[in-house]
């Protein structure tokens, strides 16, 4: 089975935990500019939300790429990969991603966008509360589905 | 007497305060009693096998019963004990 | 340098110049940063003597080194200055993401001199900094500052600001970043006011480095582990935030009542934790790194009280809660909503508004003083009432805004103020729990718990355990939790973090980020030090052992109701001792030989 960074909005906090991690894990220091993964706080709603690359199935910033850098792995699954080195920079993927999942950085002259560290995601690791979860596709949604259909459970027992 | 329930002391009894019409002889004879009345939960929270739990505070008047006679603090029928799990602070 | 970004940014907004230097390895290994650090530039720049007030005085944002990197529950900065309400050398501590950003804008501190000629903010972004008009912005509250500020500098700025209170020098005024959290106390918000300093805006896409990456990261998730599996650090403050305080106090008989004049309230439970949880709460929210988030998003419907923000937090529900004898949590929470909108500290405002309402019923201020309100104990509404004339410094909401000690000395009855040298005590009381007591009475800053808090060990039984009631061993106890607390404010870490984790973490994290090789004996000498600088300073702005005390009620009227109904506060069983302890002569002036210790 195929796994899947799933983000839960709803326990995030805000910590930024996950941006500390990314940023650590890929320059072993710690700016938030690095990292692949932002989590946006709306201060007024008391609403924060993590955002990464959802490694498009039919993805645009690999159709676009011309040299193919930007491309499907071929040995992970679930994975849109980023190869350093046939990368020209030419930052057409970054034009078309229309979720703004792929960057520039101009510091390390680098394409910034989630890998999952190779299958052990550390903003995952680090996530205190449950908001990014590195889980099997079959059940990635399992528990809001359940948690929903347990509302119908005790309506039905009230009444039966 | 009257037993008080706090933070998630609640969730494990579905109550806030319990009010019996005579005391057991010392807390552990009360607390053992209650551990029948609300469950594994609620046991699991203040025994630590035949010890006091160790993340629990239970106050007898307002005094913590570490300081008076732990588990065998003797209780009186007007006494007010409090349960807490361990909380915050700040 | 390595944790530290070895630079300090000076402003002078007299001159409108701005400045950089290096950071003096040396002092940031003695001082850490944060408290230290900034303490050490007052000190050394400011006239102890000076007003408060003045363009003479100086106001420093200080993150610590651990600040801006994963270590758990670190992101914390200081605000350090003359603290307005009472002189002391004050530093202020908050959350939030403001701190982490200024290391990321390559700063150790951020030092504001002189007086801007009109309402200006800085804005501060990586090494271009620039002191721009703020008149557009003058007026509004910290939310809308926050988003104007915002919408001229960047939407992802991190900004810390005043409100009205501030800009009226409102002495219990304070400083408030991201729109709920606060650097809350001394009034260090009236400091920024007198600038004419609106707000600072920072964004930063520098890097906090490290000396030992492998070996910082083992150190901080076997301190993660430890905080997590603690039941405090782990789930409580998460499940119910510090409100949860509240029953545990009032059921040792604790809890202030009615301006101290009782420690039991009856109906608190409706004002505690789990009544937030059950009525108003949205989702918890952390600060910057936290694993703990003991922040609580919040929402109140009822007619009268809506709004929603973050909030209440334990000291505020009292505060405004048993404090004043109000028992309506969505009236408490309106009053704290208020207080982060205007830019005014809850406990100093709902302490007050308590000793006004103290005045009232005793005859000495009547409904002629108080623009017509009847400001008995438990007027719910007044309450709310009172904190909105104060930030808009109206009426009898101007006389409040200076904070319960000028408010009762004005009307010639300062002893019904529950203060330590001019600032109010929080939310416990020193006739039952005597370790506090002697905190408050000793504190730099005046009335405050988190400096010294003892409540952790008195009445939480976090890892030691310690019978409230009684003065034996609470001397030590005082002088450990000083000094830990003062070396840890000043690495940049929460507090809290302490509900898992202790001093020997901390100096592994510290070592391992800024490649120094702090010892916990280095550590402890480290807050030793900035506990007795602040001492010095004291000292020479005129405070004497006289000041080293509790209010008379504390120590000659009993609790009247309640599990610890009859006790009282024996200061004087352990001040002569926490004075021996520390190593200071009879009068609390630190020794030659102290000094010398200290490097002082």
């Amino acid at each position: 089975m195929a796994k899947v960074l799933m983000i839960h909005p709803d326990k995030c906090t805000g910590c930024r935990n996950c941006e500390l991690a990314c940023s650590f894990e890929h320059e072993a220091q710690f700016r938030p500019g690095a990292s692949r993964v932002q989590a946006y706080t709306w201060e007024r709603e008391g609403m924060s939300v993590p955002m990464m690359c959802q490694q498009c199935d039919d993805a645009a910033c690999v159709n676009v790429c011309p040299t193919g850098a930007m491309h499907r792995s071929t040995t992970m699954a679930n994975l849109v990969d980023w190869d350093e080195s046939t990368c020209i920079r030419c930052k057409m993927c970054t034009i078309a991603c229309p979720f703004g999942n792929a960057r520039y950085d101009a510091a390390s002259s680098s394409i910034f966008k989630c890998d999952n560290c190779q299958g052990a995601p550390e903003c995952v690791a680090f996530c205190p509360n449950g908001a990014l979860e590195f889980v099997d596709d079959g059940q990635h949604v399992r528990s809001r589905k359940k948690a929903y259909a347990a509302k119908f459970k005790e309506a039905f027992q009230e009444v039966s | 007497m009257t037993v008080k329930y706090f933070a998630t002391i609640r969730t494990y009894t579905g109550e806030t305060e319990r009010r019996l019409d005579d005391a057991p002889a010392d807390l552990r004879e009360l607390l053992t009693a209650l551990a029948a009345r609300y469950g594994t939960s609620f046991r699991r929270a203040v025994f630590a096998g035949a010890e006091l739990g160790s993340a629990i505070i239970i106050l007898v008047n307002g005094r913590n019963v570490l300081y008076l006679r732990g588990l065998d603090t003797p209780l009186e029928a007007d006494d007010e004990v409090s349960i807490f799990p361990m909380v915050a602070g700040g | 340098m390595y944790g530290w970004t070895g630079t300090i940014l000076r402003v002078d907004l007299t001159k409108k110049k701005v400045t950089r230097e290096a950071t003096d390895p040396k002092l940031a290994r003695d001082y850490l940063g944060a408290r230290g650090l900034g303490g050490h530039i007052i000190r050394s720049e400011v006239d102890p003597k000076t007003d408060a007030l003045s363009p003479d005085n100086k106001l420093v944002f200080a993150p610590g080194p651990l600040t801006g990197t994963f270590a758990p529950s670190a992101g914390r900065f200081d605000v350090v200055t003359k603290g307005p309400l009472n002189g002391v050398l004050a530093a202020s501590n908050s959350g939030g993401t403001f701190g982490p950003e200024v290391k990321y804008a390559g700063y150790d501190a951020v030092v504001i001199e002189g007086k801007a000629a009109k309402p200006v903010y800085l804005w501060i972004r990586d090494d271009e900094v620039e002191i721009r008009d703020a008149a557009a912005i003058w007026g509004h509250n910290t939310l809308d500052t926050t988003d104007l500020v915002r919408a001229e500098t960047d939407e992802d700025a991190k900004v810390s600001c005043i409100g009205p209170a501030g800009e009226h020098r409102s002495l219990i005024a304070n400083i408030m970043n991201e729109m709920h959290r606060a650097a809350g106390r001394t009034g260090v918000g009236a400091v920024m006011g007198s600038k004419n300093l609106k707000a600072v805006a920072v964004f930063g896409s520098g890097a906090v480095t490290v000396a030992d990456p492998e070996g910082f990261k083992a150190v901080v998730m076997k301190a993660r582990q430890m905080i997590l599996a603690h039941p405090v650090g782990g789930a409580g403050l998460k499940a119910y935030g510090t409100d949860v305080l509240v029953n545990i106090l009032n059921q040792t008989g604790a809890l202030p009542t009615r301006n101290y004049q009782d420690g039991y309230f009856p109906t608190a439970d409706k004002t505690g934790g789990e009544s937030l949880a059950a009525k108003q709460l949205i989702r918890p929210k952390g600060c910057f790194s936290c694993i703990i988030s003991c922040g609580r998003v919040t929402r109140v419907d009822s007619p009268g009280y809506e709004g929603n923000g973050e909030g209440p937090e334990y000291e505020t529900a009292w505060a405004f809660g048993a404090d004043c004898g109000v028992d309506d949590l969505d009236a408490i929470t309106k009053a704290n909503y208020l207080c982060n909108e205007y830019g005014l500290d809850t406990i100093s405002m709902g302490s007050t508004i308590a000793c006004a309402m103290e005045l009232f019923e005793r005859g000495i201020i009547t409904t002629k003083d108080t623009d017509g309100v009847d400001l008995h104990f438990g007027n719910t509404p007044a309450v709310v009432e009172m904190v909105r004339k104060a930030g808009e410094g109206e009426g009898f909401g101007a006389k409040l805004a200076q904070g319960s000690y000028r408010l009762a000395e004005s009307y010639g009855h300062p002893e019904y103020s529950m203060t330590c040298k001019k600032q109010e005590m929080p939310a416990y009381d020193p006739r039952a729990v005597q370790g506090i007591g002697l905190n408050y009475a000793t504190g730099n800053r005046g009335g405050c718990h988190v400096r010294g808090y003892t409540i952790a060990i008195e009445v939480l039984q976090n890892g030691a355990v310690m019978d409230p009631h009684v003065t034996e061993g609470k001397a030590g106890l005082d002088i450990t939790f000083q000094n830990l607390t003062a070396a840890l404010d000043s690495s940049g870490a929460c507090l809290f973090a302490t509900f898992g984790i202790g001093g020997a973490e901390l100096v592994e994290m510290l070592a391992a980020l800024t490649g120094v090789d702090y010892t916990l004996d280095e550590f402890m000498l480290i807050g030793e030090r900035i506990w007795n600088q602040e001492k010095l300073w004291n000292l020479k702005a005129g405070f004497t052992k006289a000041d080293d005390t509790l209010p008379v009620r504390l120590l000659t009227e009993p609790i009247k109701t309640g599990p610890s109904k009859g006790d009282l506060s024996h200061l004087d069983e352990m001040l002569p001792e926490y004075y021996g302890l520390r190593g200071w002569d009879e009068n609390g002036v630190p020794t030659k030989a102290k000094l010398k210790q200290l490097a002082l």
